[in-house]
């Protein structure tokens, strides 16, 4: 990996480690959505930095709608039940989690490779999609109908019993 | 200036661990299921990264591949959990 692209990925992972930040701690919901987008923007650009690029214009696509969703004022908010001391321990558990994973990145032996791909590739990416894992993007495709079919039904039956 | 494959690991590790802290730290469940998107974009850093350092043969597209379903995939659950949370409005 080249300088110029090391920066780039130094460069989007603090803008996405700060944006995600900024998902967990802000509380109102127009910041959060915000920061859920400049956490996105950050992730495409360490995908692009990283030589994926249409994988990065997919990604930025999503972690906006994805934004403009958590952002919308028009969601009901749903208290849980859940006592604040098992929140707590899922905290701890969350940073536990980092250092396991940062261990376990730290410790393992992997061989030093030159980086190979540097195209866009989204020819690639969708030959590889459509017709060598077309199962799994029929898969995705179901989760995507049901959950907006899912979502549009919830909806429009609480709609309807207002 | 490089980055390593331990580097990219190391960011998607942070990117999924304040993903999970989002999720179980927020008191609403809508506000938490914003954690989804973090948590398979560090899971979607994990596989590009894994993609571009790839020791054998020319371009492995699997991880970028896995990338874009993950992306599409946080945005249908998120898309459903707002939904089934329901609309604000007098009750």
């Amino acid at each position: 990996m080249d300088s110029l692209h090391a920066i780039g990925f130094y460069v989007s992972s603090g803008v996405s480690v700060i944006g995600a930040l900024g998902v967990a701690l802000i509380p109102a919901r127009g910041l959060r959505g915000g920061a859920l987008a400049v956490a996105g923007v950050g992730i495409a650009g360490i995908y692009l930095s990283l030589g994926a690029g249409f994988a990065a214009a997919v990604a930025l696509i999503c972690y906006l709608a994805c934004a403009t969703l958590v952002a919308g004022p028009r969601y009901r908010s749903v208290e849980g039940v859940i006592r604040p001391l098992w929140r707590q321990l899922g905290a701890v558990a969350a940073g536990a989690l980092l250092v396991l994973l940062g261990y376990s990145a730290f410790r393992g032996d992997f061989a030093r490779a030159k980086a190979v791909s540097e195209a866009f590739g989204a020819s690639d990416v969708g030959r590889l999609l459509f017709a060598h894992d077309a199962f799994a993007t029929e898969a995705i495709a179901a989760l995507v109908l049901a959950s907006l079919a899912g979502a549009a039904a919830a909806w429009r039956a609480r709609e309807r019993a207002r | 200036m490089s980055a390593s494959l331990v580097t990219v690991f190391f960011v998607a590790a942070g990117l999924a661990a304040v993903g999970v802290f989002a999720a179980v730290w927020r008191r609403d469940l809508a506000s938490a299921l914003a954690g989804i998107p973090l948590i398979f974009g560090g899971a979607g850093v994990a596989f590009v990264g894994v993609a571009r350092f790839a020791a054998a043969g020319g371009p492995h597209l699997l991880g970028h591949e896995l990338a874009v379903l993950l992306g599409i995939a946080s945005v249908a659950l998120l898309a459903l959990g707002l939904g089934i949370a329901g609309r604000e409005g007098a009750r």
